[in-house]
C-alpha cells in the first residue's frame, strides 16, 4: 500500500515536490520555535548548574548581581553555611569596578571578590589559581589577557575608586596574576577579574562583611530545597534562590520569546495541515474516477481512506526529513542573532536542539499531516460509486 | 514645655518623594502617606511622604522587566545611599551651534574617573537590544516570507491546473496561448489581490489583540505590534508579486502544453 500511494505522489512531481518544500519550511520553524520555548530555559539551567551550586542567596527582593545592592554578614553566613554537613561549599562573591592602566588612559575592568574555597564562577584554564587569604594574585580572563598582554606570573596595576575632583585614582594595588580562568557567566567580550574578597572590599572601601551574593553546593540534590528553607528561617533578610526558583523568574522575563515561539509554532502547524489538505483535497478530485472503479471491484471505504490518509503522512514524512535538516540551520543562524543581546552571558543559548524537541516537533507535523489528509480521504470514501463513474464517462 | 514646642516646629518633616501609579496601587499609597524607605533590607531606612503619584514615560527598555519606579530629590537618595555629593551621570546642554563630538572629547580630557559621550552615541548603544530583536524578527519574516512563497505557488499550481480543461477547450476553438496565458496570470493576481486583502485584515486584527494582551499585561500604553501603512504596502505588493511569479509559471506550463494532452489529463 506504502508502494501505491508513492507511486500515487509521483504522478504529479512539480506539486508534491512543492508542497514537500512547503511542509519542510513549515517543520523548520515549527522545530525552530519548539526549540525556542524550551532551549532558553534549559540553556540557562545547565549554566547555572555548571559548577553544581544551586542555592544563590542575593539581598532581600533583587536577583544575583541584579541591582548594586549588598547582603550584611555574607563571609560570616557562608562560613556557617561551610559547617552544615549537608552543603558541600559556599562562597560570597562582592562584585565591582575596577581599573587597569593601558597607555595613558584607564581600562575598565569588571571586578569579582570571591572565596576560592567556595567559588562557582569561574573554571581554571591555564596557570594557578587563588587561594584563601590571597592578598596579591588575581586571575583574569583571556578577553583581559588579550587586551592587556598580561601572562601568568605578570606584577600588574589595579586601580579602584577613581575620583574626579582630585584626578587620580583612591586605591592602587600591584598584583600578580595567578592564572587565566573562564568566568561562566560573563558576557562575550566582558574583561572579568577576580580577586580574594577581603582585598576586594579593601580595594572598594566596601564597609563590613559585605558581599553581592552567596553561592552554595548542596551535596545531595534532594537536600537542596530542605537547606534553602533553613537558610531562610536562618537569614530572612536574605532572598534565597534555588536554581528551580531562578529558573521560574527568568522564564518571566522572556515571556514574549516563550509567546512567539508559541503564535509562530502554531502558525507553522496550521499551514503545514493547510497545505497537505489542499493538496490531497485536489488529488482526490482528480481521482473520483479511479476511487470509484476502486471501490466498484471491491475495495472498501477503509481501504480508500487508508490510502488517501497514506499519501499525506508520505508527503508530511518527507517534508519533516527536509525540515530537521533546513530547522537545524536555521536555529543555528537565529541563535547567532539572539545571543548578541547584549550584556547575555557568553554560555545561554536560545535555540537548543535537544533530542526531545526534535522528535516533539517531527511528531506533531506527522500527525498533523496525517489527520490533515481525513477530511479528502472521508470524501473519496463518500462519493457515490454509479453516480461518479457515470459523470466520468460522459 | 516651650523647648518642647520648639523642637517639634524646628523638627525637619519627612523628604518627599514620586511613586509611580503602578506601584501606588501595589501598595495602596496615596499622597500624603508615610513610608520607609531603605538601600539594604538590614538598613534602618528614613521615613519619606509620598508627594506626588505619576505615570512614568513608557520605556520599551524596561517595560518587560516589570519594576517599580521611585523618584526623589538628589540629596535625598544620596544621603539614603550614603553617598553624599556623589552621582551617577551629569547631562550637559550645549549653547547652540557648539558640536557634540568635540565637546565631549574636550570634557573627557578634564579628569579621570568620567566618560564624556555625546547623547547620540548612548541613544546607539542603550537601542542595540532593539536592533537584535529587530534583526531577529527580520529572519523569522524571511522564513515566513519563503514558506508563503512557496505555498502561494503550489496553491497557483493546483489552482491552474484544475482550469486545464477550460484551456485546452479555450485552445481548441483557437484562442492564442498569449490570451490563454493572460487570462490564467489575471485570475492568479486577483486571487493573490483577495488573500492579501484577507492577510491584511487579519494581521489589523492580531496586531488590536496583541497591543490589548501585552498593554493590559504589562499596564502601559506601548504598542507591541505596529502594522504602518508602509509594512501593508509591501505585504500587498509582495503578494502581488508572488501571485504573479506563481501564476506565471504554472500558467506558462499549461499553455506550453499541448490542447489534446490537457484535454486526455482532464
Amino acid at each position: 500500500m506504502i508502494l501505491v500511494a508513492a507511486k500515487n505522489l509521483a504522478r504529479h512531481r512539480v506539486r508534491n515536490a512543492l508542497a514537500i518544500l512547503g511542509i519542510a519550511v513549515a517543520a523548520a520553524l515549527l522545530l525552530d520555535m519548539v526549540m525556542l520555548a524550551g532551549g532558553m530555559e534549559r540553556s540557562f539551567e545547565r549554566m547555572l548548574l555548571s559548577r553544581g551550586y544551586q542555592i544563590r542567596l542575593a539581598p532581600k527582593g533583587t536577583l544575583p548581581f541584579d541591582t548594586e545592592a549588598t547582603l550584611p554578614g555574607a563571609a560570616a553566613l557562608s562560613a556557617r553555611l561551610r559547617a552544615d554537613p549537608r552543603v558541600r561549599a559556599a562562597g560570597a562573591v562582592l562584585g565591582g569596578a575596577l581599573f587597569t592602566v593601558s597607555g595613558d588612559s584607564l581600562l575598565p575592568l569588571a571586578g569579582l571578590g570571591v572565596e576560592p574555597e567556595g567559588q562557582g564562577l569561574y573554571e581554571l584554564d591555564r596557570g594557578a589559581d587563588l587561594v584563601p587569604g590571597d592578598t596579591t594574585g588575581i586571575v583574569i580572563s583571556a578577553t583581559v589577557a588579550a587586551a592587556t598582554g598580561w601572562r601568568s606570573g605578570d606584577t600588574v596595576r589595579i586601580i579602584s575608586g577613581t575620583d574626579p575632583q582630585i584626578a587620580r585614582a583612591s586605591s592602587e594595588r600591584r598584583l600578580v596574576v595567578r592564572g587565566v580562568v573562564h568566568w561562566l557567566y560573563a558576557a562575550r567580550g566582558q574583561r572579568t577579574v577576580g580577586i580574594a574578597l577581603p582585598l576586594m572590599r579593601r580595594l572598594n572601601r566596601a564597609a563590613g562583611d559585605r558581599a553581592s551574593m552567596i553561592m552554595v553546593k548542596v551535596t545531595r540534590d534532594q537536600d537542596v530545597e530542605p537547606v534553602a528553607s533553613d537558610i531562610r528561617r536562618l537569614a530572612p533578610a536574605v532572598e534565597v534562590n534555588s536554581v528551580t526558583t531562578l529558573v521560574a523568574r527568568f522564564r518571566t522575563r522572556l515571556t514574549y520569546f516563550r509567546q512567539l515561539s508559541l503564535i509562530l509554532g502554531t502558525i507553522s502547524l496550521f499551514v503545514g495541515i493547510l497545505l497537505v489538505t489542499t493538496l490531497l483535497t485536489i488529488t482526490v478530485n482528480e481521482r473520483r474516477g479511479e476511487i470509484a472503479t476502486l471501490r466498484a471491484i471491491g475495495v472498501s471505504r477503509g481501504g480508500i481512506v487508508r490510502r488517501v490518509l497514506l499519501e499525506g503522512a508520505l508527503l508530511t514524512l518527507a517534508g519533516n526529513v527536509i525540515g530537521l535538516l533546513l530547522g537545524l540551520a536555521t536555529a543555528r543562524y537565529l541563535d547567532g542573532i539572539l545571543t548578541s543581546f547584549p550584556g547575555l552571558p557568553a554560555a545561554i543559548s536560545f535555540f537548543v536542539p535537544e533530542r526531545g524537541a526534535v522528535l516533539r516537533a517531527a511528531a506533531a507535523l506527522l500527525v498533523a499531516g496525517s489527520i490533515a489528509g481525513a477530511w479528502p480521504a472521508w470524501r473519496a470514501a463518500r462519493a457515490p460509486i454509479a453516480a461518479t463513474l457515470r459523470e466520468e464517462a460522459t | 514645655m516651650l523647648g518642647i514646642l520648639a523642637a517639634l516646629l524646628l523638627q525637619t518633616p519627612p523628604p518627599p518623594l514620586a511613586i509611580e501609579h503602578r506601584l501606588a496601587r501595589a501598595l495602596a499609597l496615596s499622597v500624603g502617606d508615610t513610608v520607609r524607605v531603605r538601600q539594604e533590607p538590614d538598613a534602618p531606612g528614613q521615613l519619606m511622604v509620598v508627594g506626588a503619584i505619576y505615570a512614568p514615560r513608557a520605556d520599551p527598555a524596561t517595560v518587560l522587566r516589570n519594576e517599580f519606579h521611585v523618584r526623589f530629590h538628589l540629596p535625598d537618595l544620596a544621603g539614603l545611599l550614603g553617598a553624599r555629593d556623589r552621582i551617577d551621570r551629569v547631562g550637559v546642554s550645549l549653547v547652540p551651534g557648539v558640536e557634540p563630538d568635540s565637546a565631549a572629547r574636550r570634557l573627557d580630557r578634564l579628569a579621570v574617573g568620567f566618560r564624556v559621550r555625546p547623547s547620540a552615541e548612548i541613544a546607539s548603544e542603550s537601542s542595540r537590544t532593539f536592533l537584535v530583536v529587530s534583526r531577529f524578527h527580520r529572519a523569522i519574516g524571511v522564513i515566513s516570507i519563503v514558506a508563503s512563497a512557496i505555498f502561494l505557488l503550489c496553491i497557483m499550481l493546483l489552482k491552474v491546473e484544475e482550469r486545464r480543461l477550460d484551456a485546452a477547450v479555450m485552445r481548441m476553438i483557437g484562442v492564442r496561448r498569449r490570451t490563454v496565458f493572460t487570462a490564467l496570470l489575471l485570475e492568479a493576481s486577483l486571487v493573490a489581490l483577495l488573500g492579501a486583502a484577507l492577510g491584511i485584515g487579519l494581521a489589523s486584527l492580531s496586531s488590536v489583540v496583541v497591543n490589548a494582551y501585552y498593554g493590559h499585561r504589562f499596564e502601559t500604553d506601548l504598542r507591541f505590534a505596529l502594522l504602518t501603512p508602509g509594512i501593508t504596502l509591501f505585504g500587498a505588493v509582495l503578494s502581488l508579486l508572488l501571485g504573479l511569479l506563481a501564476g506565471g509559471i504554472a500558467a506558462a506550463r499549461l499553455v506550453r502544453t499541448r490542447p489534446l494532452v490537457l484535454w486526455r489529463r482532464g
